[in-house]
Protein backbone atom coordinates (compact mmCIF):
# COMPACT_ATOMS: atom_id res chain seq x y z
CA UNK A 1 0.00 0.00 0.00
CA UNK A 2 3.09 2.09 0.75
CA UNK A 3 4.31 2.02 -2.92
CA UNK A 4 1.14 3.73 -4.23
CA UNK A 5 2.64 6.44 -6.24
CA UNK A 6 -0.91 7.59 -7.63
CA UNK A 7 -1.50 11.65 -7.72
CA UNK A 8 1.80 11.92 -4.70
CA UNK A 9 3.32 15.12 -3.85
CA UNK A 10 7.15 14.51 -3.31
CA UNK A 11 8.49 17.72 -1.66
CA UNK A 12 11.52 18.43 -2.85
CA UNK A 13 13.16 21.97 -4.55
CA UNK A 14 13.46 21.97 -7.88
CA UNK A 15 12.71 24.21 -11.13
CA UNK A 16 9.36 22.60 -11.73
CA UNK A 17 8.04 22.96 -8.21
CA UNK A 18 8.54 26.34 -8.42
CA UNK A 19 6.62 26.93 -11.35
CA UNK A 20 3.22 28.51 -10.98
CA UNK A 21 0.53 25.69 -11.16
CA UNK A 22 -1.28 27.33 -13.45
CA UNK A 23 1.39 27.13 -15.94
CA UNK A 24 1.49 23.07 -15.03
CA UNK A 25 -1.53 22.31 -15.87
CA UNK A 26 -1.53 24.64 -19.11
CA UNK A 27 1.72 22.87 -19.98
CA UNK A 28 0.56 19.19 -19.19
CA UNK A 29 -2.50 19.93 -21.33
CA UNK A 30 -0.42 21.47 -24.22
CA UNK A 31 1.57 18.30 -24.06
CA UNK A 32 -1.43 15.63 -23.88
CA UNK A 33 -2.66 17.44 -26.98
CA UNK A 34 0.96 16.92 -28.50
CA UNK A 35 1.06 13.49 -27.58
CA UNK A 36 -1.85 12.71 -29.80
CA UNK A 37 -0.50 14.14 -32.53
CA UNK A 38 0.45 11.33 -35.29
CA UNK A 39 3.99 12.31 -35.78
CA UNK A 40 5.38 8.91 -35.80
CA UNK A 41 8.19 7.89 -34.31
CA UNK A 42 9.97 10.88 -34.66
CA UNK A 43 7.19 13.32 -32.99
CA UNK A 44 7.77 10.52 -29.79
CA UNK A 45 11.34 11.34 -29.60
CA UNK A 46 11.23 14.79 -29.72
CA UNK A 47 8.23 14.52 -26.90
CA UNK A 48 10.27 11.94 -25.07
CA UNK A 49 13.60 14.07 -24.77
CA UNK A 50 11.69 16.82 -23.89
CA UNK A 51 9.86 14.89 -21.24
CA UNK A 52 13.27 13.47 -20.45
CA UNK A 53 14.54 17.07 -19.35
CA UNK A 54 11.93 18.10 -18.20
CA UNK A 55 11.88 15.07 -15.63
CA UNK A 56 15.58 15.89 -14.44
CA UNK A 57 14.89 19.58 -13.87
CA UNK A 58 12.29 18.53 -11.27
CA UNK A 59 14.52 15.97 -9.44
CA UNK A 60 12.24 13.05 -9.65
CA UNK A 61 14.16 9.75 -9.73
CA UNK A 62 12.90 7.66 -12.38
CA UNK A 63 11.87 4.50 -10.33
CA UNK A 64 9.20 6.78 -9.01
CA UNK A 65 7.85 7.13 -12.48
CA UNK A 66 8.52 3.54 -12.99
CA UNK A 67 6.00 2.96 -9.75
CA UNK A 68 3.25 4.99 -11.44
CA UNK A 69 3.76 3.56 -14.78
CA UNK A 70 3.44 -0.19 -13.38
CA UNK A 71 0.35 -0.66 -12.61
CA UNK A 72 -0.74 -0.36 -16.15
CA UNK A 73 1.45 -2.69 -17.28
CA UNK A 74 -1.28 -5.70 -17.55
CA UNK A 75 -3.30 -3.94 -19.78
CA UNK A 76 -0.89 -3.31 -22.27
CA UNK A 77 -0.06 -7.00 -22.79
CA UNK A 78 -3.73 -7.29 -22.53
CA UNK A 79 -4.02 -4.89 -25.62
CA UNK A 80 -1.01 -6.53 -27.62
CA UNK A 81 -2.93 -9.61 -27.44
CA UNK A 82 -6.08 -8.24 -28.78
CA UNK A 83 -3.67 -6.21 -31.43
CA UNK A 84 -2.09 -9.33 -32.46
CA UNK A 85 -5.73 -10.68 -33.28
CA UNK A 86 -7.35 -8.25 -34.58
CA UNK A 87 -5.06 -5.68 -37.24
CA UNK A 88 -4.09 -6.73 -40.00
CA UNK A 89 -2.37 -4.08 -41.79
CA UNK A 90 1.15 -4.05 -43.14
CA UNK A 91 3.88 -7.13 -43.74
CA UNK A 92 3.47 -10.75 -42.06
CA UNK A 93 6.13 -11.22 -39.74
CA UNK A 94 5.48 -14.14 -38.29
CA UNK A 95 3.23 -17.26 -39.23
CA UNK A 96 2.03 -20.05 -35.98
CA UNK A 97 -0.21 -22.63 -38.21
CA UNK A 98 -3.12 -20.25 -39.30
CA UNK A 99 -1.68 -17.47 -37.53
CA UNK A 100 -0.21 -14.61 -38.66
CA UNK A 101 1.56 -11.47 -36.80
CA UNK A 102 1.46 -7.92 -39.00
CA UNK A 103 3.56 -5.69 -38.10
CA UNK A 104 0.77 -2.84 -38.16
CA UNK A 105 -0.08 -5.34 -34.79
CA UNK A 106 3.14 -4.68 -33.00
CA UNK A 107 3.49 -1.04 -34.01
CA UNK A 108 0.22 -0.01 -33.08
CA UNK A 109 0.73 -1.58 -29.40
CA UNK A 110 4.16 -0.08 -29.47
CA UNK A 111 2.67 3.74 -30.11
CA UNK A 112 -0.09 2.54 -27.31
CA UNK A 113 2.79 1.99 -25.18
CA UNK A 114 4.60 4.92 -25.77
CA UNK A 115 1.32 7.12 -25.44
CA UNK A 116 1.02 5.91 -22.31
CA UNK A 117 4.09 6.22 -21.03
CA UNK A 118 4.90 9.60 -22.09
CA UNK A 119 1.12 10.62 -20.42
CA UNK A 120 2.05 8.70 -16.84
CA UNK A 121 4.98 11.12 -16.94
CA UNK A 122 3.18 14.03 -17.62
CA UNK A 123 0.68 13.74 -14.97
CA UNK A 124 2.84 11.93 -12.69
CA UNK A 125 5.22 15.20 -12.91
CA UNK A 126 2.20 17.27 -12.42
CA UNK A 127 0.50 16.10 -9.53
CA UNK A 128 4.40 14.70 -7.84
CA UNK A 129 5.71 18.73 -8.18
CA UNK A 130 2.39 20.62 -7.47
CA UNK A 131 1.13 20.66 -3.91
CA UNK A 132 -2.79 19.81 -3.87
CA UNK A 133 -3.87 22.92 -2.61
CA UNK A 134 -1.75 25.19 -5.44
CA UNK A 135 -3.06 22.61 -7.67
CA UNK A 136 -7.00 23.23 -7.10
CA UNK A 137 -6.10 26.94 -6.65
CA UNK A 138 -4.41 26.75 -10.39
CA UNK A 139 -7.22 25.10 -11.34
CA UNK A 140 -9.99 27.44 -9.96
CA UNK A 141 -7.99 30.11 -11.25
CA UNK A 142 -8.02 28.59 -14.93
CA UNK A 143 -12.22 28.23 -14.27
CA UNK A 144 -12.79 31.24 -13.57
CA UNK A 145 -13.60 32.54 -16.65
CA UNK A 146 -16.79 29.88 -16.18
CA UNK A 147 -17.80 31.81 -13.35
CA UNK A 148 -19.42 34.32 -15.39
CA UNK A 149 -21.74 31.70 -16.65
CA UNK A 150 -22.88 30.88 -12.79
CA UNK A 151 -20.43 27.88 -12.92
CA UNK A 152 -19.80 27.39 -9.48
CA UNK A 153 -16.30 26.73 -10.10
CA UNK A 154 -15.34 27.61 -6.54
CA UNK A 155 -17.18 25.11 -5.56
CA UNK A 156 -16.00 22.34 -8.10
CA UNK A 157 -12.19 23.44 -7.22
CA UNK A 158 -13.20 22.94 -3.36
CA UNK A 159 -14.88 19.38 -3.83
CA UNK A 160 -11.54 18.65 -5.80
CA UNK A 161 -8.96 19.80 -3.47
CA UNK A 162 -11.21 17.96 -0.49
CA UNK A 163 -10.57 14.60 -2.36
CA UNK A 164 -7.32 15.02 -3.38
CA UNK A 165 -6.61 16.19 0.31
CA UNK A 166 -8.26 13.14 1.32
CA UNK A 167 -6.34 10.59 -0.76
CA UNK A 168 -3.61 9.61 1.42
CA UNK A 169 -6.02 9.93 4.77
CA UNK A 170 -8.07 7.17 3.33
CA UNK A 171 -5.22 5.25 1.82
CA UNK A 172 -3.64 5.26 5.79
CA UNK A 173 -6.95 4.47 7.11
CA UNK A 174 -7.46 1.68 4.57
CA UNK A 175 -3.91 0.39 6.04
CA UNK A 176 -4.67 1.05 9.24
CA UNK A 177 -8.22 -1.26 8.73
CA UNK A 178 -6.31 -3.89 6.92
CA UNK A 179 -3.89 -4.43 9.85
CA UNK A 180 -6.26 -4.42 12.57
CA UNK A 181 -8.07 -7.08 10.52
CA UNK A 182 -5.34 -9.17 10.38
CA UNK A 183 -4.58 -9.12 13.62
CA UNK A 184 -8.44 -10.80 13.73
CA UNK A 185 -7.04 -13.72 11.39
CA UNK A 186 -8.53 -12.03 8.54
CA UNK A 187 -6.22 -13.49 5.08
CA UNK A 188 -7.04 -11.22 2.19
CA UNK A 189 -4.09 -13.82 0.23
CA UNK A 190 -6.07 -17.17 0.77
CA UNK A 191 -9.50 -18.73 1.36
CA UNK A 192 -12.66 -19.61 -0.46
CA UNK A 193 -14.56 -16.96 -2.42
CA UNK A 194 -16.94 -16.30 0.40
CA UNK A 195 -14.21 -15.68 2.94
CA UNK A 196 -12.15 -12.78 0.94
CA UNK A 197 -15.94 -11.78 0.56
CA UNK A 198 -15.98 -11.09 4.41
CA UNK A 199 -12.30 -9.92 4.02
CA UNK A 200 -13.83 -7.13 2.15
CA UNK A 201 -16.88 -6.51 3.90
CA UNK A 202 -14.51 -6.50 6.91
CA UNK A 203 -12.47 -3.35 5.42
CA UNK A 204 -15.12 -1.53 3.21
CA UNK A 205 -17.69 -1.07 6.24
CA UNK A 206 -15.06 0.62 8.74
CA UNK A 207 -14.02 2.68 6.27
CA UNK A 208 -17.11 3.93 4.68
CA UNK A 209 -18.18 4.98 8.57
CA UNK A 210 -14.81 6.48 9.39
CA UNK A 211 -15.28 8.40 6.13
CA UNK A 212 -18.62 9.98 6.32
CA UNK A 213 -17.99 10.59 9.92
CA UNK A 214 -14.50 12.64 9.00
CA UNK A 215 -16.79 14.15 6.16
CA UNK A 216 -18.69 15.39 8.99
CA UNK A 217 -16.54 16.73 11.29
CA UNK A 218 -14.90 18.53 8.26
CA UNK A 219 -17.99 20.18 7.44
CA UNK A 220 -18.31 21.22 10.87
CA UNK A 221 -14.61 22.33 11.44
CA UNK A 222 -15.15 24.22 8.02
CA UNK A 223 -17.88 26.45 9.39
CA UNK A 224 -16.37 26.94 12.46
CA UNK A 225 -13.85 28.61 11.09
CA UNK A 226 -16.26 30.77 9.03
CA UNK A 227 -16.49 28.94 5.75
CA UNK A 228 -20.26 29.82 3.80
CA UNK A 229 -20.99 27.51 0.71
CA UNK A 230 -20.78 30.21 -2.28
CA UNK A 231 -19.58 32.98 -0.26
CA UNK A 232 -17.10 35.16 -1.68
CA UNK A 233 -13.62 34.33 -0.54
CA UNK A 234 -10.00 36.27 -0.80
CA UNK A 235 -6.90 34.82 -1.04
CA UNK A 236 -4.13 34.89 1.19
CA UNK A 237 -1.49 32.86 -1.08
CA UNK A 238 -1.64 35.06 -4.77
CA UNK A 239 -0.05 32.85 -7.63
CA UNK A 240 2.43 34.65 -8.98
CA UNK A 241 3.06 34.04 -13.31
CA UNK A 242 7.15 34.76 -13.55
CA UNK A 243 9.53 35.04 -16.25
CA UNK A 244 10.32 31.30 -15.79
CA UNK A 245 6.47 30.30 -16.75
CA UNK A 246 6.72 32.13 -19.64
CA UNK A 247 9.53 30.18 -20.84
CA UNK A 248 8.27 27.36 -19.83
CA UNK A 249 4.63 27.48 -21.87
CA UNK A 250 6.66 28.95 -25.11
CA UNK A 251 8.93 26.13 -25.25
CA UNK A 252 6.13 23.79 -24.61
CA UNK A 253 3.91 26.01 -27.32
CA UNK A 254 6.55 25.42 -29.37
CA UNK A 255 6.78 21.69 -29.32
CA UNK A 256 3.15 21.77 -30.00
CA UNK A 257 3.51 23.90 -32.98
CA UNK A 258 7.06 21.92 -34.34
CA UNK A 259 5.19 18.73 -34.18
CA UNK A 260 2.33 19.56 -35.85
CA UNK A 261 4.92 20.98 -38.58
CA UNK A 262 6.38 17.97 -39.16
CA UNK A 263 3.05 15.92 -39.54
CA UNK A 264 1.81 18.76 -42.13
CA UNK A 265 4.97 19.00 -43.86
CA UNK B 1 6.73 -19.06 26.28
CA UNK B 2 9.01 -15.52 25.83
CA UNK B 3 9.09 -12.31 23.15
CA UNK B 4 12.30 -11.45 22.63
CA UNK B 5 13.69 -8.76 20.28
CA UNK B 6 17.32 -9.02 18.71
CA UNK B 7 19.12 -6.25 17.13
CA UNK B 8 15.45 -5.13 15.43
CA UNK B 9 15.57 -2.41 12.99
CA UNK B 10 12.52 -0.89 11.25
CA UNK B 11 12.51 1.42 8.41
CA UNK B 12 9.67 3.20 6.46
CA UNK B 13 9.53 3.62 3.42
CA UNK B 14 12.75 2.58 2.12
CA UNK B 15 15.08 4.12 -0.57
CA UNK B 16 12.30 7.01 -0.95
CA UNK B 17 11.93 10.55 -0.03
CA UNK B 18 9.87 9.30 2.92
CA UNK B 19 12.39 6.78 4.15
CA UNK B 20 12.12 7.26 7.66
CA UNK B 21 13.78 4.52 11.05
CA UNK B 22 11.58 4.33 13.43
CA UNK B 23 13.27 1.29 15.27
CA UNK B 24 16.98 1.21 15.62
CA UNK B 25 19.09 -1.70 17.19
CA UNK B 26 16.59 -3.03 19.29
CA UNK B 27 17.10 -5.86 21.95
CA UNK B 28 14.36 -6.28 24.45
CA UNK B 29 13.54 -9.55 26.53
CA UNK B 30 9.79 -9.13 27.57
CA UNK B 31 9.10 -10.95 31.27
CA UNK B 32 6.08 -12.97 30.79
CA UNK B 33 3.19 -13.52 32.99
CA UNK B 34 3.99 -9.20 33.83
CA UNK B 35 1.72 -5.94 32.65
CA UNK B 36 4.58 -4.19 30.79
CA UNK B 37 3.90 -0.55 29.97
CA UNK B 38 5.60 1.12 26.89
CA UNK B 39 6.14 4.49 27.01
CA UNK B 40 7.91 7.24 24.98
CA UNK B 41 7.25 10.55 23.23
CA UNK B 42 5.07 10.71 20.13
CA UNK B 43 7.23 9.21 17.27
CA UNK B 44 9.76 7.20 19.19
CA UNK B 45 8.24 3.97 17.55
CA UNK B 46 6.15 2.33 20.62
CA UNK B 47 3.24 1.91 17.71
CA UNK B 48 5.87 0.37 15.17
CA UNK B 49 7.54 -1.97 17.93
CA UNK B 50 4.12 -3.74 19.15
CA UNK B 51 3.60 -4.22 15.47
CA UNK B 52 6.29 -6.40 14.84
CA UNK B 53 5.09 -8.74 17.25
CA UNK B 54 2.46 -10.68 16.06
CA UNK B 55 4.06 -10.43 12.29
CA UNK B 56 2.43 -7.18 10.84
CA UNK B 57 5.72 -5.57 10.45
CA UNK B 58 8.87 -7.96 9.09
CA UNK B 59 12.08 -6.51 10.90
CA UNK B 60 14.39 -4.67 8.14
CA UNK B 61 17.22 -6.04 9.92
CA UNK B 62 17.27 -8.26 13.47
CA UNK B 63 14.96 -10.98 14.05
CA UNK B 64 12.42 -11.16 17.81
CA UNK B 65 11.17 -14.05 18.59
CA UNK B 66 7.38 -14.78 20.47
CA UNK B 67 6.85 -18.15 21.91
CA UNK B 68 7.93 -20.73 18.81
CA UNK B 69 7.67 -18.55 16.32
CA UNK B 70 10.55 -16.26 14.70
CA UNK B 71 9.77 -13.21 12.98
CA UNK B 72 12.56 -12.01 10.74
CA UNK B 73 13.36 -9.90 7.85
CA UNK B 74 11.90 -10.51 4.36
CA UNK B 75 10.45 -13.69 5.37
CA UNK B 76 6.89 -13.91 6.76
CA UNK B 77 6.50 -16.33 9.49
CA UNK B 78 4.81 -19.99 9.37
CA UNK B 79 1.55 -19.95 10.27
CA UNK B 80 1.17 -16.54 10.57
CA UNK B 81 -2.80 -17.16 11.48
CA UNK B 82 -1.32 -18.91 14.72
CA UNK B 83 0.69 -16.54 15.56
CA UNK B 84 -1.88 -13.93 15.43
CA UNK B 85 -4.03 -16.16 17.58
CA UNK B 86 -1.84 -16.37 20.28
CA UNK B 87 -0.49 -12.50 19.84
CA UNK B 88 -4.03 -10.45 20.11
CA UNK B 89 -3.12 -6.84 18.91
CA UNK B 90 -5.56 -3.79 19.52
CA UNK B 91 -4.86 -1.21 18.27
CA UNK B 92 -5.07 2.60 18.45
CA UNK B 93 -9.00 3.72 18.70
CA UNK B 94 -9.78 0.52 17.78
CA UNK B 95 -13.54 1.28 17.41
CA UNK B 96 -12.75 2.02 14.40
CA UNK B 97 -12.27 -1.75 13.28
CA UNK B 98 -15.98 -2.92 13.74
CA UNK B 99 -17.91 -3.92 11.22
CA UNK B 100 -20.74 -6.15 11.47
CA UNK B 101 -24.58 -5.81 12.24
CA UNK B 102 -24.02 -6.82 15.76
CA UNK B 103 -22.20 -6.93 18.33
CA UNK B 104 -22.26 -10.68 18.91
CA UNK B 105 -21.59 -11.05 14.78
CA UNK B 106 -18.44 -8.84 15.29
CA UNK B 107 -16.84 -10.32 18.16
CA UNK B 108 -17.21 -13.80 16.86
CA UNK B 109 -15.41 -12.75 13.57
CA UNK B 110 -11.69 -13.13 14.80
CA UNK B 111 -12.75 -17.08 16.39
CA UNK B 112 -14.52 -17.64 13.23
CA UNK B 113 -11.94 -16.83 10.96
CA UNK B 114 -9.31 -19.03 13.09
CA UNK B 115 -12.15 -21.91 12.10
CA UNK B 116 -13.94 -22.05 14.58
CA UNK B 117 -17.83 -23.46 13.96
CA UNK B 118 -20.83 -20.56 14.14
CA UNK B 119 -22.42 -21.86 16.81
CA UNK B 120 -19.38 -21.39 19.22
CA UNK B 121 -18.04 -18.68 18.08
CA UNK B 122 -21.26 -17.07 19.40
CA UNK B 123 -20.92 -18.90 22.86
CA UNK B 124 -16.98 -17.30 23.18
CA UNK B 125 -18.03 -14.25 21.85
CA UNK B 126 -21.14 -14.12 24.57
CA UNK B 127 -17.95 -14.26 27.16
CA UNK B 128 -15.47 -12.11 25.82
CA UNK B 129 -18.43 -9.41 26.14
CA UNK B 130 -19.65 -10.16 29.22
CA UNK B 131 -15.82 -10.11 30.27
CA UNK B 132 -15.49 -6.82 28.95
CA UNK B 133 -18.60 -5.41 30.39
CA UNK B 134 -21.12 -5.23 27.79
CA UNK B 135 -24.41 -5.40 28.98
CA UNK B 136 -26.05 -9.40 27.53
CA UNK B 137 -29.30 -6.95 26.62
CA UNK B 138 -26.87 -5.23 24.12
CA UNK B 139 -25.14 -8.07 22.01
CA UNK B 140 -28.00 -7.59 19.12
CA UNK B 141 -27.42 -3.90 18.72
CA UNK B 142 -24.85 -2.76 16.23
CA UNK B 143 -22.12 -1.29 16.93
CA UNK B 144 -22.83 2.34 15.71
CA UNK B 145 -25.76 2.67 18.58
CA UNK B 146 -22.69 2.45 21.51
CA UNK B 147 -20.35 5.09 22.78
CA UNK B 148 -17.41 5.42 22.10
CA UNK B 149 -16.19 3.83 25.21
CA UNK B 150 -18.23 1.46 24.91
CA UNK B 151 -17.21 0.20 21.16
CA UNK B 152 -14.03 0.48 22.05
CA UNK B 153 -14.74 -2.07 24.87
CA UNK B 154 -16.14 -4.68 22.24
CA UNK B 155 -13.25 -4.34 19.67
CA UNK B 156 -11.45 -5.25 22.91
CA UNK B 157 -13.71 -8.65 22.82
CA UNK B 158 -13.03 -8.55 19.76
CA UNK B 159 -9.47 -9.54 20.62
CA UNK B 160 -10.32 -11.72 22.90
CA UNK B 161 -12.25 -13.77 21.87
CA UNK B 162 -9.89 -15.13 20.21
CA UNK B 163 -8.05 -16.48 23.56
CA UNK B 164 -4.49 -14.96 22.99
CA UNK B 165 -1.99 -15.29 25.55
CA UNK B 166 -0.31 -12.16 25.30
CA UNK B 167 -2.29 -8.86 24.78
CA UNK B 168 -0.70 -5.71 23.17
CA UNK B 169 -2.66 -2.74 23.53
CA UNK B 170 -1.95 0.41 22.01
CA UNK B 171 -2.79 3.44 24.03
CA UNK B 172 -6.18 1.80 25.13
CA UNK B 173 -7.65 4.40 27.00
CA UNK B 174 -7.19 7.72 24.75
CA UNK B 175 -9.79 9.48 24.19
CA UNK B 176 -11.55 7.50 26.91
CA UNK B 177 -13.22 9.63 30.46
CA UNK B 178 -10.94 8.99 33.32
CA UNK B 179 -13.77 6.23 35.06
CA UNK B 180 -13.92 4.68 31.70
CA UNK B 181 -10.29 4.64 31.18
CA UNK B 182 -9.67 3.37 35.14
CA UNK B 183 -12.31 0.43 34.94
CA UNK B 184 -10.23 -0.69 31.01
CA UNK B 185 -7.17 -0.87 33.20
CA UNK B 186 -8.84 -2.86 36.29
CA UNK B 187 -9.98 -5.23 32.78
CA UNK B 188 -6.47 -5.19 31.79
CA UNK B 189 -5.30 -5.67 35.56
CA UNK B 190 -8.01 -8.77 36.26
CA UNK B 191 -6.93 -10.23 32.99
CA UNK B 192 -3.33 -10.66 33.75
CA UNK B 193 -4.02 -12.13 36.82
CA UNK B 194 -6.95 -14.44 36.66
CA UNK B 195 -5.80 -15.71 33.24
CA UNK B 196 -2.47 -14.61 33.45
CA UNK B 197 -2.50 -13.26 30.16
CA UNK B 198 0.93 -11.60 29.79
CA UNK B 199 0.02 -8.02 28.68
CA UNK B 200 1.76 -4.87 26.70
CA UNK B 201 0.61 -1.71 26.92
CA UNK B 202 1.39 1.45 24.92
CA UNK B 203 0.25 4.53 27.56
CA UNK B 204 1.35 8.04 27.54
CA UNK B 205 -0.38 7.65 31.25
CA UNK B 206 1.57 7.79 34.09
CA UNK B 207 -0.92 7.19 36.89
CA UNK B 208 -1.91 4.17 35.19
CA UNK B 209 1.79 3.30 34.51
CA UNK B 210 2.52 3.29 38.52
CA UNK B 211 -0.83 1.94 39.22
CA UNK B 212 -1.60 -1.09 37.07
CA UNK B 213 1.67 -2.10 35.61
CA UNK B 214 4.80 -3.98 36.39
CA UNK B 215 7.73 -3.17 34.22
CA UNK B 216 8.59 -0.35 32.23
CA UNK B 217 10.19 0.26 28.45
CA UNK B 218 11.03 3.73 27.55
CA UNK B 219 11.56 3.90 23.65
CA UNK B 220 13.54 7.28 22.65
CA UNK B 221 13.90 8.02 18.92
CA UNK B 222 13.77 4.17 18.31
CA UNK B 223 15.92 2.81 20.41
CA UNK B 224 14.78 1.15 23.99
CA UNK B 225 16.84 3.75 26.50
CA UNK B 226 15.53 1.65 29.52
CA UNK B 227 13.67 -1.71 30.38
CA UNK B 228 13.27 -1.49 34.08
CA UNK B 229 10.97 -2.93 36.97
CA UNK B 230 8.34 -0.21 38.05
CA UNK B 231 9.88 0.71 41.19
CA UNK B 232 13.25 1.46 39.86
CA UNK B 233 11.92 3.41 37.25
CA UNK B 234 9.75 5.95 39.23
CA UNK B 235 13.00 6.30 41.56
CA UNK B 236 14.48 7.78 38.34
CA UNK B 237 13.28 10.88 37.45
CA UNK B 238 16.25 11.50 35.09
CA UNK B 239 14.56 9.28 32.97
CA UNK B 240 11.02 11.06 33.01
CA UNK B 241 12.03 14.00 32.22
CA UNK B 242 14.27 12.87 29.09
CA UNK B 243 10.98 11.13 27.84
CA UNK B 244 9.14 14.44 28.34
CA UNK B 245 7.15 12.49 31.36
CA UNK B 246 4.58 14.40 33.51
CA UNK B 247 5.34 12.17 36.74
CA UNK B 248 2.66 10.69 38.56
CA UNK B 249 0.81 13.32 41.05
CA UNK B 250 2.22 10.95 43.96
CA UNK B 251 5.68 11.29 42.74
CA UNK B 252 5.42 14.29 42.04
CA UNK B 253 4.38 15.00 45.74
CA UNK B 254 6.91 13.53 47.43
CA UNK B 255 9.78 15.36 45.27
CA UNK B 256 8.10 19.18 46.07
CA UNK B 257 7.98 17.53 50.01
CA UNK B 258 11.72 16.79 49.61
CA UNK B 259 12.10 20.62 48.62
CA UNK B 260 11.06 21.35 51.86
CA UNK B 261 13.14 18.40 53.46
CA UNK B 262 10.98 16.22 54.10
CA UNK B 263 11.61 12.99 52.59
CA UNK B 264 9.59 9.46 52.05
CA UNK B 265 10.91 6.05 51.36
CA UNK B 266 11.01 5.44 47.37
CA UNK B 267 8.77 2.40 47.63
CA UNK B 268 6.06 4.34 48.48
CA UNK B 269 3.93 4.44 45.28
CA UNK B 270 0.02 4.31 46.64
CA UNK B 271 -1.83 7.04 48.31
CA UNK B 272 -1.99 4.73 51.55
CA UNK B 273 1.71 4.03 52.13
CA UNK B 274 2.05 7.35 51.61
CA UNK B 275 -0.75 8.41 54.07
CA UNK B 276 0.10 6.12 56.62
CA UNK B 277 4.10 7.10 56.38
CA UNK B 278 2.76 10.70 57.11
CA UNK B 279 0.80 9.86 60.54
CA UNK B 280 3.93 8.32 61.41
CA UNK B 281 6.15 11.07 60.67
CA UNK B 282 3.85 13.25 62.49
CA UNK B 283 3.52 10.75 65.55
CA UNK B 284 7.37 11.28 66.02
CA UNK B 285 7.40 14.94 66.08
Amino acid sequence: MNNITLGKYIPLNSFVHKLDPRTKIIAMMILLIAIFIPAGFVGYGIIGIFLLISLISSKLSFSFVWKSFKPSLFMLVFLLIINMFIIKTGDVWLTIGSFNLYSGAVIQTVYIVLRLLLMIVITTMLTATTKPLDLTMGLEDLLSPLAKLNVPTHDIAMMISLALRFIPTLLEEAQRILKAQASRGVDMESGSFKEKIQAILSLIVPLFVSSFQKADDLADAMEARGYVVGAKRVRYKKLKFTFFDFITLVSVSGLLVGLILLKVL
Amino acid sequence: MSIHFEKVDYIYSPNSVFEFQALEDVSLDINMGKITAIIGATGSGKTTLVQHLNGLLLPSKGFLTVNDFTIKADEKPKNIKELRKQVGLVFQFAEYQLFEETLIKDVSFGPKNFGVKEKEAEMIAARALVTVGIDPKDFVKSPLELSGGQKRRVAIAGILAMSPSILVLDEPTAGLDPQGAKSMMELFKMLNKEKGITILIVTHNMEHVLEYCDEVVVLEKGQVIMHTDKKQFFKNDKYMEKASIDPPIIIAFKKKCEEYGITFDSDILTIDNLVSEIVKKRGKR
